[in-house]
């Protein structure tokens, strides 16, 4: 369990230049989850970090010792792949036994510890089976195995559970979670997916199509108090108004075109606000409060048109026209099974929606 | 009646188009076999035709062995050298190579099919004479002082085997090479193999069908080159090949030279075999 260090890396291909002085900290035995969109070269700071490639500019440093160049079988970083890359030759056994292997380890050593590792994943009964027979799940997890056996400081995981179908992929994130927990190595995960990143990651980092770091921080942090409208827009969904900033008191107000005044809570860094700046007001679907009926006691209301419906399941979501002809999504939980006529929302209707200034945020961008 | 024709005609329709190929195979392969074997054991004398299975016998005679064990040296040597050389190439090209000098490089490997077979061989004379390119240029640059004596020694016919056989041994390797996954490489790398452990353990395992390709490739027709040895070597040394042809070309005794021909079969078959069973277990110790 060590920590990694990025400081200030730069890697191009062909010309193109995909990461440009980067610097990230990855805490030392942490889930940490690297989200970024397709082309946001998250992959190559894995492979950076992997050894697969050097970096053009820049140092990377597991704890204090510089690996910027040292050749990828000497550093103990191991990498659970997108397409397993097992051995398709060799049976599970042979997999997962390999690391220890060409470490010349004793084979009754390897043999001991080869189980023992099956067994943590559950598949000692597999031992003997060739990896081709396998399912996606079985393969992930003999690729886990592999990577782990030989236990390493930090193991990267290039969205390894992208070819699992929705169920197998919450059971392998809960597994990896306890997993992770259990051996205290430095996970460094990474994903396209928000609902992955969020439900597996201690802290993470957010990449947007530049190669750049949005943001770094808790899921929580991220998902409530995102530092811009790439983050808050990619991680979850949002409603955003553009308007300008008036300061009033303790709280402050945005005028949006077309649809009026704005009540929002102050954020805890508030330097770059002053009056008449155009700031964005994020606020997410589930924060508000759909109702047929006037409501009181919230500091914003909107009026609006039902224009779609989609059912869920847990929730409902409306999209709601709203005066200036923009849309706002929000999200009902559905609470009852036989709702009272008041509470049916149906198309067209009109509609009023509420919700507190603090659950709004403000951003610069 | 012409309607039934038809429907049985489209169903069976992939015998039909082989059936030409059939009777080419059967005609000018299957036919010329069972022949050669029948001639192999027959005897015309005064008598008329008869049975014998003496002329096979008459071989197991210490210079005939000679001639079929030198045929083995030469064919093994030259399928191990094809695949030894080749595997490199056969690498580079279908993995490391760019897409763009890839197509190059392989038109560049199969240019040597568009001249004629004796062609290339003379091709070597120039560069093996007294007087010849590889002399000039080492006596030019002082290495040697007498010209090499290179041209009619068993030299001269290992090294232009290699030359003629290589692209047969290359291109089976490249074929399997070039599905190859490289990412493999990386994740062995990644558990922290070497190089050699990462070429023994994966790549090699992982290509073997095609070395085992290239090999029986080169060494079956290798045993019976007979070109080779006669121009290059001056036929100074007897091989399976040199000997049938004698026998049919020279000496117009086919009776002796089909049984030569069937006893050479058996003796590569059998040879064909052992080395298959022996890289199999090869293969299976190394994982």
């Amino acid at each position: 369990m060590k920590s990694i260090r990025i400081e200030n890396v730069s890697k191009s291909f062909e010309g193109e230049q995909v990461i440009e002085n980067l610097s990230l900290t990855i805490p030392s035995g942490e889930f940490f989850a690297l989200l970024g969109p397709s082309g946001s070269g998250k992959t190559t700071l894995l492979r950076l970090i992997a050894g697969f490639e050097f970096a053009d500019k820049g140092a990377i440093y597991l704890d204090d010792q510089d690996i910027t160049r040292m050749p990828i079988n000497e550093r103990k970083i191991n990498t659970v792949f997108q397409n397993y890359a097992l051995f398709p030759h060799m049976n599970v056994f042979e997999n997962v036994a390999y690391g220890l292997r060409v470490q010349g380890m004793d084979k009754k050593l390897i043999h001991e510890k080869v189980m023992r590792f099956l067994g943590i994943v559950n598949l000692e009964k597999y031992a003997h089976k060739s990896v081709r027979q396998l399912s996606g799940g079985q393969q992930q997890r003999v690729a886990l195995a592999r990577a782990i056996i030989t236990e390493p400081d930090v193991l990267l995981l290039d969205e390894p559970l992208a070819a699992l179908d929705l169920k197998l992929r919450e059971k392998m994130l809960l597994e990896l979670i306890d997993l992770q927990y259990e051996l205290k190595t430095t996970f460094v995960y990474v994903t396209h997916d928000q609902f992955e990143a969020l439900t597996v990651a201690g802290s993470m980092a957010i990449m947007n199509t530049d190669g750049e770091i949005e943001q770094v921080g808790t899921p929580k942090n991220i998902y409530e108090f995102p530092a811009s409208s790439f983050v808050a827009k990619f991680v979850g969904t949002t409603n955003m108004f553009s308007g300008k900033f008036t300061r009033a008191g303790s709280y402050g107000t945005v005028a949006v075109d077309g649809l009026g005044t704005l009540h929002v809570a102050l954020p805890t860094h508030q330097e770059w606000l002053h009056d008449g700046r155009t700031v964005i007001v994020s606020v997410r679907p589930e924060k508000v409060e759909i109702s047929k009926q006037p409501l009181t006691g919230f500091s914003n209301c909107m009026m609006g048109e039902v224009k779609a419906i989609v059912y869920h399941g847990r929730s409902t979501q409306y999209n709601v026209r709203l005066a200036n002809g923009a849309i706002m999504s929000v999200f009902r939980q559905n609470e009852e099974h036989f709702p009272s006529d008041n509470k049916v929302i149906d198309y067209d209707d009109p509609v009023g929606l509420y919700w507190q200034d603090k659950n709004v945020t403000l951003l610069e961008r | 009646m012409v309607k039934r024709f038809r429907e049985i005609f489209q169903q069976e329709l992939p015998f039909f188009i082989g059936v030409p190929a059939l009777v080419w195979q059967v005609l000018f392969l299957y036919v010329p076999i069972c022949y050669l074997v029948f001639l192999s054991v027959t005897k015309v004398d005064v008598d008329g035709v008869a049975f014998t299975l003496g002329r096979y016998a008459e071989f197991f005679q210490v210079p005939y062995l000679r001639v079929l064990l030198r045929s083995l040296i030469l064919a093994t040597g030259n399928a191990v050298l094809c695949v030894s050389v080749g595997y490199p190439i056969a690498y580079y090209l279908a993995v490391r190579a760019h897409a763009r000098s890839k197509s190059l490089l392989l038109m560049l490997l199969m240019l040597p099919f568009w001249t004629n077979f004796l062609v290339q061989v003379y091709a070597w004379f120039f560069v093996f004479e007294r007087q010849g390119l590889l002399n000039t240029v080492l006596m030019r640059l002082h290495i040697i002082q007498e010209p090499l004596y290179i041209l009619n020694t068993t030299l001269a016919i290992w090294i232009i085997m290699l030359y003629c056989y290589l692209p047969f041994a290359i291109m089976p390797m490249y074929a399997i090479l070039e599905k190859f996954d490289v990412r493999l490489l990386e994740a062995s790398y990644d558990l922290g193999a070497r190089a050699w452990q990462t070429f023994l353990r994966i790549t090699l395992p992982l290509s073997m069908s095609g070395v085992m390709t290239g090999f029986f490739l080169v060494f079956i027709p290798s045993f019976g080159e007979f070109v080779i040895p006669g121009l290059a070597g001056g036929d100074k040394q007897m091989f399976v090949g040199s000997l049938i042809s004698h026998y049919f070309l020279t000496a117009g005794d086919e009776y002796t030279g089909a049984t030569f021909t069937c006893l050479g079969a058996l003796v590569l078959a059998t040879a064909a075999l052992t080395l298959r069973y022996c890289m199999n277990v090869m293969i299976k110790r190394v994982r």
